[in-house]
């Protein structure tokens, strides 16, 4: 199956999915219920339940996690009585990775959902031990090409750099 | 080590091999622990010590002939606390101190990280590796002051292309055994590279280098730190 598009149904919640059947080529849609959720419902167990229900499993397995956890978060938002556009504008500031921002001070759930965004960009230009061109000790000499600037992070009147 | 009290560093171990303990600082989600798993791939058996929140990983290896086994140790997350616990430093034989290339907030909190090691060890090797290189290489061609103020050896890395972190480990663990050993031959060699280096960017003013220097000669320096982190069970 081909994967098209991944949304919510407010009431009653659930994720819904397009998809393209392989061998038909024919659109379909799938409704996946989020039985008993409402604004209390833990996010990251409901995301778990239902990636692990074996009857949905084989048709989410294309999306991420982080993603599942956001719809399903916006629901729930709605269900607190967050409006649609301050829920959206808060999902994406929390995907958000903001240079200036100390990780260190921000709680569990923050940091989880951070890690999780710098993850994609790490598994995307992951090169695997089974990849054909991987090389175990890759060494690249960034210095030799000279004329280094200094980066714009040095600040001359701080003495620590 | 099942009931979770730390390696003794000062004997070998149970095969005869010298120990050395290499410890990785800097802030949450930099990428310590993607940088271990890399340098380790599939060879190694983590442990963790329950007691002090942290992860260790054995690694074992040659230098100069002489058998070797490194103990990386992983904070586990303890950097939240924005300081680790003195048992995290105490008999360590050098340092990884990693930041993100991509966030600068990272490398502003070096001195900090730098700071709370040389309160516990004075002067052993300490490293610096900047990474996520692969996010935008084109960080490759600025210099960063901090490493080069503090004559610490700086490495571009990247965990997930794999650049340069087999370098980075393998000089961090040649640096524990020279400290360890008292040799002071590697610390020449990393000098001599330094002092190249200051060569190509002249008119700074050096003057003050040798006050904190990431890599002082490991000299005598053995005893000296011991007596430093003496208060690591308080």
């Amino acid at each position: 199956m081909d994967l098209r598009k991944c949304g919510i149904r407010f009431d009653s919640p659930a994720i819904v999915i397009t998809y393209i059947k392989k061998d038909s080529g024919k659109l379909h849609r799938r409704t996946m219920p989020l039985r008993n959720f409402n604004k209390h419902s833990n996010i990251k167990k409901t995301t778990e339940e239902l990636k692990n229900n074996p009857r949905h499993k084989q048709y989410l397995e294309k999306i991420s996690i982080i993603q599942l956890e956001k719809l399903i978060g916006i629901i729930q938002d709605k269900l607190k009585g967050i409006s649609l556009k301050k829920s959206l504008e808060t999902h994406k500031q929390l995907e958000t990775v903001d240079p200036s921002e100390d990780l260190n001070k921000v709680d569990d759930e923050t940091l989880r959902i951070k890690k999780a965004v710098m993850d994609t960009t790490f598994e995307k230009n992951r090169k695997k031990a089974d990849d054909p061109d991987f090389q175990y000790d890759l060494e690249v000499d960034f210095e030799k090409d000279n004329a280094m600037e200094t980066i714009e992070w040095d600040d001359e009147s701080d003495p620590d750099f | 080590m099942a009931d979770g009290s730390q390696p003794d560093y000062d004997s070998k171990s149970e095969d005869g091999d010298n120990k050395v303990k290499v410890i990785c600082l800097g802030d949450s989600a930099v990428g310590k622990s993607k940088l271990v798993e890399r340098f380790l791939m599939d060879g190694y058996q983590p442990q963790q010590l329950s007691t002090f929140a942290l992860t260790l990983f054995r690694y074992k290896t040659k230098v100069s002939n002489e058998n070797i086994a490194v103990d990386f140790w992983d904070t586990a997350g303890q950097e939240r606390f924005s300081s680790m616990h003195p048992s995290y430093y105490h008999q360590a034989h050098a340092c990884i101190l990693v930041f993100d290339t991509t966030r600068k907030i990272t490398y502003k909190n070096l001195p900090n990280w730098f700071k709370e090691l040389r309160q516990y060890r004075p002067e052993i090797p300490c490293l610096c590796a900047g990474n996520k290189i692969d996010v935008d290489y084109s960080i490759t061609k600025k210099a960063f002051g901090f490493p080069k103020k503090h004559n610490m050896p700086f490495y571009f890395v990247s965990a997930s292309d794999g650049t340069n972190v087999v370098k980075c480990f393998r000089d961090a663990i040649k640096a524990a055994v020279a400290y360890k050993n008292n040799s002071t031959d590697f610390m020449d060699e990393i000098m001599r590279e330094l002092e190249n280096f200051d060569l190509e960017t002249e008119g700074e003013d050096k003057s003050d280098e040798k006050s904190d220097s990431g890599l002082d000669s490991a000299g005598d320096s053995q005893g000296k730190d011991d007596q430093a982190t003496g208060t690591s069970t308080s």
